[in-house]
């Protein structure tokens, strides 16, 4: 049995969303088809919006309806500490801690050769741009905790290195507020490698 | 630790065997080309989750099936687990104790067991690869950080040759990003080294005995661990980092030019010395075998001093190839204590208590029934 057009082209639509499959795609395409007529093109309407009105911000490189985007337009906040990060929602992420007042720059990935991503690749250059700003001084390198993540802030530390800048690494370890029986054998250990005096 | 229980679902030539084991000798019985190996493999597989024959997963699945179940329970001191590994076409998925585990590393570990098979008696001879897989098995089983450690440092080692070609064809210059390739590499290097090192000397203090007592006393098996690095058991990791960053040093034109990381853990290997010789070059057929089982029994007397538990030995056709004397020598180290599944294709001619008191199994067309 074949689906009508349209609805087969919604279920199309649906598949190109991660982690979405042909079943989950089939269930959300009917369920549309008993919405009302407002709610979908309100749906719709949100959808091309986002797309549309979003852009990345020319400093930070963060996902932004205005440019330059509302953190780095924030004048209360300190422009003397960067927060490197891959992600736009790690952007997010670390705005909920609520404790951070410094400015973010967004990568957009890591370095992998493998996959043919090199440092030009992602927002590196952009960033050393950014620090020959004299206000700048301590870059905290937050890229995600794997093989990927940690080669790209050994690379960017490299090269900041002859500037005089500040450069720190975000610490890994025990999550907080977790019971040490429940956490697997190898984030113990570089929780053990990265112990302390107190 | 013994397995009590064995289900295999659209595995090799088995649409579905349902079997029970005891914990002593289980000899499994049967003609070639009907499934012997398989049963074997199997057990391996669930403890290992990945075959000692292949590398290829789907080699696994049953002929036109979209996936492969192995189940099993393990019997341990003061716990008895269920596991279960399914294999399709996608990838693997392990369960131990019904829950879901997310890293195969973390899952390796809840049975240990312990292969014999005649490619094993190459181990001396056969190439340098042979001789690593055999301690990366041994300390992985043990440890599951030096699994961890593994993994990272092949992905690295990936990277880092990627990264190697593409300044050998000159598509970047940018050496930057190399260096922080060799320095991530020399990270997981040293700790991996480390463990070898660690690991090889407690298993030369479990080989020396028993190599002596199957060689009646007269030969002593030494260990050597051979890097492409000089370093050594007793150096410090941070002095074992420096050796590696001046060799890298050195080496670097070379390794553009190559377009390949030319030295590592990937590329060491094991050397054997019986009565001071190197085996491998000069000792005799029979030097070679007996250093081959005299490891395999360290192996398993290691894997109880770590865990506190005999490991499950799987003895796949290795009988035939042993004279009666390391044969007799191999069952009495055994009897009792270890459970030990034994393939053959007939018992005659092994005259043993061991193999008298063993449960039999015969094996037809992917079909596994008890013997009285």
């Amino acid at each position: 049995m074949h689906y009508p057009e349209p609805i087969s082209k919604l279920i199309d639509s649906f598949m190109k969303l991660p982690g979405i499959g042909p079943k989950t795609a089939a269930r959300l395409a009917f369920f549309v088809l008993n919405m009302k007529e407002d709610t979908v093109l309100d749906f719709a309407k949100a959808l091309v919006n986002a797309k549309r009105n979003l852009s990345y911000c020319s400093v930070c490189g963060h996902i932004t309806d205005q440019d330059p985007c509302y953190i780095c337009d924030d004048q209360r906040r300190d422009r003397s500490i960067v927060c490197v990060v891959q992600d736009p929602k790690d952007v997010i992420a670390m705005e909920k801690m609520k404790e951070y007042t410094g400015l973010y720059h967004v990568l957009h990935g890591s370095i992998s050769p493998m996959d043919g991503i090199g440092p030009e690749d992602i927002n590196i250059p952009d960033l050393l741009k950014r620090l020959q700003d004299e206000t700048i001084k301590e870059v905290i390198l937050a890229t995600n905790p794997n093989i990927e993540g940690e080669a790209t802030a050994m690379y960017i530390s490299r090269l900041l290195k002859p500037s005089g800048i500040i450069v720190t690494r975000i610490a890994h370890g025990l999550p907080v507020g977790g019971d040490l029986e429940y956490a697997d054998e190898v984030t113990l250990s570089k929780a053990m490698e990265g112990r302390r005096e107190v | 630790m013994h397995i009590e229980k064995l289900h295999l679902t659209n595995y090799r030539n088995y649409a579905d065997l349902d079997v029970s084991f005891e914990n002593k000798v289980n000899l499994i019985l049967g003609e070639n080309a009907q499934g012997k190996t398989n049963v074997m493999e199997s057990i391996f597989v669930l403890a290992m989750a990945k075959s000692h024959r292949t590398s290829n997963d789907k080699d696994l699945i049953r002929w036109d099936e979209e996936y492969a179940k192995i189940d099993g329970r393990v019997k341990k001191r003061n716990s008895s687990i269920p596991l279960e590994l399914i294999i399709s076409k996608k990838g693997k998925k392990a369960r131990a104790n019904h829950i879901e585990q997310q890293k195969l590393s973390q899952y390796v570990g809840n049975m240990n067991v312990v292969m014999f098979a005649p490619e094993d008696l190459h181990l001396v001879k056969g190439s340098p690869q042979v001789r690593r897989r055999f301690i990366d098995m041994e300390i992985g089983q043990v440890s599951p950080v030096y699994l961890h450690d593994m993994s990272q440092y092949q992905k690295i080692l990936q990277q880092r040759n990627h990264y190697l070609k593409l300044l050998q064809i000159k598509k970047t210059s940018d050496t930057a990003m190399l260096d922080v390739l060799t320095e991530q590499l020399i990270e997981y290097a040293v700790k991996i080294v480390g463990k070898r090192f660690h690991y090889l000397s407690l298993l030369q203090e479990w080989a020396e005995p028993i190599h002596s007592g199957i060689s009646r006393g007269l030969e002593t098996l030494k260990i050597e661990y051979i890097s492409s690095v000089n370093v050594s058991e007793s150096m410090e990791l941070s002095k074992m980092k420096s050796e590696f960053e001046e060799k890298f040093d050195k080496i670097n034109h070379r390794e553009k030019e190559r377009g390949v990381t030319l030295i590592g853990p990937h590329r060491d290997d094991l050397v054997f010395h019986v009565n001071g010789r190197d085996v491998q070059t000069f000792g005799s057929q029979g030097q070679q075998r007996t250093t081959a089982l005299s490891l395999k029994l360290a192996e398993i007397e290691l894997i109880h001093s770590e865990i506190g538990e005999y490991p499950i030995l799987l003895l796949d056709d290795v009988l035939s190839e042993l004279d009666d004397y390391r044969q007799s020598h191999l069952l009495n180290t055994i009897q009792g204590k270890v459970q030990t599944f034994v393939t053959t294709t007939s018992v005659e001619g092994i005259d043993h208590q061991t193999l008298k008191e063993a449960s039999a199994y015969y094996v037809k067309q992917g079909n596994l029934d008890r013997v009285e």
